[in-house]
Formats: structure tokens, sequence, C-alpha cells
């Protein structure tokens, strides 16, 4: 037990943005059916931006803020330009067309930055809390905190808001919303700048944690969507349990020698896992 | 619109073999006798990742599914390969059809939940398995003459896999390269012109219609994914015998997504679009190194071109030189009568 304890712990702090990442996926693809395959690149953006304006010696806050403006207006660039051109197709073919924005993306930073290995070192990384023997950096509890708190915050908004109520609507039937007045145009970028600042938030979180390296972490997609995938693709509450047990999950093979090389097809399992036993629902056909 | 137009009776039906293979035999004899060393090694994997877009083209083409894992399937076929010649020393034909056999009934099983769940749920779920197979290679790698069936070879002892007798030289590969890639044009068109396609034809207009006309949907389906993973498993192996060894960490879930996207930007409904892809994929890539121009920019590109593909042309380039090609006979046609 003793040997899983911290590892235990470092899991907990990513498998909590895995769960922030996981939302985040949900909200857009409730309100506008887009299942933002991009979403790992767009993360990857707000790291480098932060770690490229801290090198510059601006203070943390702001480098933070800017790197997360940054995600969102990526984010609302494609949500207004281009995915309404290929809103009427079939949804596969909506995330295939992330996917050119993530090559866009990935090619841009990687070009920009170079593959020079990173990270994106915060304050908050040097102080601990001590748990049990267990050494509990800030940042990680930060990570904790942050989406609790924001998890907790979307499902207020889609529960109790006007605004939540519209993006609830377009959820069920886009066309029906438009009639009864709702500005589905409007909503869905709404949806978009959400889901565009949980991906800078989570991709400043990763970059810390993890590694700054854009291939990483914009295929740090997958276990989101692994966890979006076990909610169904619409409970925030079942996203985010899957995603801070893909967290630990892959975080407790780490000390077991003879799987630990594997640990990484955590998310993938989980995923194909979930896809196995999601029932065959009728909204799932429809696609 | 975007479906294969219905095959025609008779042997008219076959027709379109001929500009299969009059293309491919030019577009060959043209890089054998003008291509040098370096250009000849960038076409042996260009005709190997024609062959698994060719299979991707089945399935989008085809059917409209969308499998984001053809490059792990290309890896199982170069694996097989690999194995079967390091460990039975058996000819590079007997490797080639067992990559391609072994691919073929992996496809089918990771096609498997397209029969329950399709669209969205398809594509994620062979994302994840391209995951997994980028997990699990990178850790076990391929078989390079080591020990046993998964024995790693020491650096000074890795063995190249042995080339078919008839074309040990790179530029007697790349020929025969081009045979295989041949091969499996034909395979694809003879399967488009007859029953599996006209019953694909069917499924992709309407599940419901093609099971009122007594289509065995999941046959079909499972078919087509066979194909696909086949296709996949020859490009693999063919790789294997380009390279002599398969490097495990080569084969990322990101190659598998610029596989698919690139068949679409090729075109996934002509024949040559594979081809393109296959250019796209290695070809270009070489010429902005020979040009100096940073590897990167090639992914912003390739980006740009599947967004515009899916937005203003999902034919993709194959799609419009075909359209370009016959308004201009249309037009020589019009002026021949009018002489």
């Amino acid at each position: 037990m003793e040997t899983f304890l911290p590892f235990l712990a470092s899991g907990t702090g990513i498998g909590a943005v895995y769960a922030l990442s996981g939302v985040g996926l949900v909200v857009l693809y409730r309100t506008t059916g887009v299942l933002n395959l991009a979403y790992g690149a767009l993360g990857a953006l707000a790291a480098f931006v932060a770690w490229t304006m801290i090198e510059a010696g601006q203070p943390a806050p702001l480098a933070i803020s800017a790197g997360i403006v940054a995600t969102a207006a990526g984010s609302l660039v494609y949500g207004g330009l281009i995915a309404p051109r290929l809103a009427y197709r079939d949804r596969v073919v909506r995330a295939v067309g992330t996917l050119g924005f993530a090559l866009i993306l990935l090619g841009a930073i990687g070009w920009y930055w170079g593959e020079a290995p990173r990270r994106l070192l915060l304050a908050t990384d040097k102080l601990y809390l001590e748990l049990w023997s267990v050494r509990l950096t800030y940042t990680r509890i930060l990570a904790l905190i942050t989406a609790l708190v924001m998890v907790a915050g979307v499902a207020l908004l889609l529960r109790r808001s006007r605004l939540g109520l519209s993006m609830r609507a377009l959820a069920d039937d886009r066309n029906v919303s438009a009639v009864v007045g709702i500005k589905v145009g409007t909503i869905e970028m709404v949806a978009w700048l959400i889901s565009g600042v949980f991906a800078g938030i989570c991709g400043i979180f990763l970059g810390d944690l993890v590694r700054l390296e854009a291939h990483l972490l914009t295929f740090l997609v997958v276990p989101a969507i692994s966890a979006a995938i076990a909610g169904r693709l619409s409970g925030l509450t079942e996203t985010a349990v899957a995603g801070v047990l893909i967290g630990v999950g892959e975080a407790l093979l780490t000390p077991i020698q003879a799987i630990a090389p594997y640990r990484t097809a955590v998310p993938f399992v989980v995923a194909l896992a979930a896809v196995a036993l999601l029932p065959t629902h009728r909204s799932v056909e429809s696609d | 619109m975007l479906t294969s137009p219905l095959p025609s009776s008779g042997a008219r039906r076959y027709r379109s073999l001929v500009p299969i293979a009059a293309g491919t035999t030019f577009l060959a004899a043209v890089v054998i006798a003008f291509a040098n060393a370096y250009w000849i090694s960038t076409f042996s994997s260009v005709v190997a990742l024609a062959l698994a877009c060719s299979g991707i083209a089945v399935l989008y083409g085809q059917l409209g599914l969308v499998s984001l894992c053809q490059y792990a399937l290309l890896g199982v076929g170069g694996w097989v390969a690999l194995r079967v010649s390091h460990g039975l020393h058996a000819s590079f034909e007997i490797c080639l059809l067992a990559g391609g056999l072994v691919a073929a009934m992996i496809g089918v099983l990771w096609g498997l939940p397209a029969f329950r769940l399709r669209g969205l749920y398809l594509a994620v779920v062979t994302l994840m398995l391209a995951g997994t197979f980028q997990v699990v290679i990178s850790a076990s790698g391929f078989p390079d003459g080591g020990p046993g069936f998964f024995g790693r070879a020491d650096a000074a002892q890795r063995q190249l896999m042995a080339r078919p007798r008839i074309a040990e030289g790179d530029r007697a590969y790349l020929a025969y390269a081009f045979a295989v890639l041949l091969l499996g044009l034909i395979l694809v068109e003879l399967h488009r012109r007859s029953v599996p396609g006209r019953a694909w034809a069917l499924i992709r207009r309407s599940e419901t219609g093609a099971l009122a006309a007594g289509v065995n949907i999941a046959f079909y389906k499972a078919w087509a994914f066979a194909l696909s993973g086949f296709l996949a498993g020859i490009g693999g192996g063919l790789l294997a015998g380009a390279v002599g060894q398969l490097d495990g960490r080569a084969f990322t879930a990101a190659d598998s997504i610029l596989v698919f996207a690139l068949t679409v930007v090729g075109g996934a409904y002509d024949w040559f679009g594979p081809i393109i892809a296959g250019l796209l994929l290695r070809a270009v890539p070489s010429l902005l190194t020979d040009f100096a121009v940073n590897g990167y920019i090639a992914l912003v590109i390739f980006g740009v071109a599947l967004l515009h593909a899916l937005v203003t042309a999902p034919v993709g380039i194959a799609g419009q030189l075909s359209a370009v090609a016959a308004r201009f006979s249309a037009r020589l046609g019009r002026a021949g009568r009018r002489a």
C-alpha cells in the first residue's frame, strides 16, 4: 500500500484535469453535436503561450490568463467559421473536421515553438502539503479544486440558468429550438467559448503536471474522450468520475513493473469497455 | 451523388480496369526510369501507404465509415510478415499474404463495433485501437530476427527481412511493389463492380432499404472491413520489405489519423485517390525536406486541406481531377462531332 500512495496522490491531480477536460468536451458535444478532437491541441496552445510569457518575465497569473484567452479565441474561430459549414453533416464528419483543426494547431505549434523538451513551471509546484507522508503539491490541489468548482459551476449553469435551458434545448433538437426562438448560433458560440476556456485551463495544468510537448498534449484528448464516452457523451457527473478514475488507474499501474510500459493504454481500454457496454440506443444509432 | 454509379452489365462493367492498369504502369515506369536512390526508397513507402489508403477508401467511399486505425493495421501486417519471414524463412509472397490475412481478421474484429454502433462511435473506437496498438507496439517492438516469438535481437544482430528473390535490388523491388499495388487496386475495383459493391451502395443509401432488398448487412460490412484490413496488411508487408525492419515507435495514432485525413483529401471515390494520398503522406514531406521547409508546415497544409476537402470538395483531389477530365473529353467530343 505504501508504494501506491504517492501514485494515488499524483493520479488524483491528473485525473481531476482529465475530468475537467471530459466535461468541457461533453458541454460542447451536448450543445453543438461536435466531438472536438482538437481539444488537446487547443490546450497545448494555452500552455505554450503561458510558457512563453512566463519566460519573458511576465507574472504567472497574466501569462495563464493570456494562454486561456488564446485558446478560447481559437475555439471561437473554429466554432464561428468552420463548424457552421459542417453543421448539417453527419456527426462523424463534424468530428473529422476538428481533426483538421488539430493538425493545423499541432503544425503551427511545432513550427513556432519547436521540439525542445520543456516544462511549464508554476510557483505552486514548490509548495506542498504532507498527507500520510505523501507529498501533494499545491498545483495538484489547485487542479482538484478547480475541477470541482468548474464542474459544479457548469452543472449549475446548465440546470438553473436561462442559458443552460437553451443549451439543453439545443441538445434535444436543434431545429425545434430555433423555431421557439432560441438563438442557435449565439448559444453555440457560448458553448465553444466555455469549452475553449476549459481546454485552456486543462492544457496549462497538463503542461505543468505532465510535460510541455505539443504532440503529447494533443493526444491527451484521448483520456478526455474516454471519460466523455464513459459518461455517454451527456452525463457531467459520470464523465467527471470516469476522468478521475482514469487518472488514478494510470498512475497506480506505474509501480507494477510488468504492466508499467502499457499503463498509458488505460484510457483506451476504459473507452473500449464503455463502448462495449453501451446499449444500442436510438440516439447512438442515428449518427 | 457521391455513391459510385451502379455497375452496368456485361463485359463493359470491367472497362474501368483499363485506365487503372495503364495509369499505374505508366506511373511505375516513369518513377523507376527517372528517380534517384532517395526517391526510389520514398516511392516504396508511397506505394505501401497507397495500398493502406485504398482500404480506407473502401470503408469511407463505399460505406461512409470512418476508420482511424488503418496505420495500426498496416503495423499488424508488417509485424506478421516480419514474424513469418524471420521465423519460417518463407517466401516473400507467403509473408505478404500472411500479413494481409491476419490484418484482415484483425480488421473485422476491430470493425465489430460498427455492426452495433455507427458513425461517431466507430471513429472513436478505432482511434482508441490505434492508440492501444501504439502503446503495445512501442513497448514490444517488431520482430527483428531475435530468438523466440517476441524475442528482440541486439543492435548488432538485427536482421533485415528477406526481399523476394526476383526483386532484390531497390529499383526491382519498387517495380514489384507497384505490381502488388496494381493487383490491390484491381481487387478493389472488382469489388466495386460486382455483388459486394452493389450491396455496399445499398447499405450506404439506407440500411433499412438494404435489409428489405435481402442484403446481409453484417456480412457485407464485415467483408468491407476484411478487404480494408487485407490491403493495409499487404501494405505493411511491403513497407517491411522495403526498409527491411520496422520501428515500433513509428506507429502512432497520429499516423493513423493522417492516413485517414489524406485519403479524404486525395479522394476516396476514384481509383487513383489512394495513390495521391500516398504521395501526400510520403512524397510531399520529402519534397519539403528537399526545399528545407520546416516539416511542421506540412501538418498545417494537411489540416487546411482536410477542412477544405470536407467543406467544399468532398470528392477530394482525385474527384476534382476526374471532373476536369470529364469536362475536357465532353468538349473534345462536341468538337469532334462538329468537325
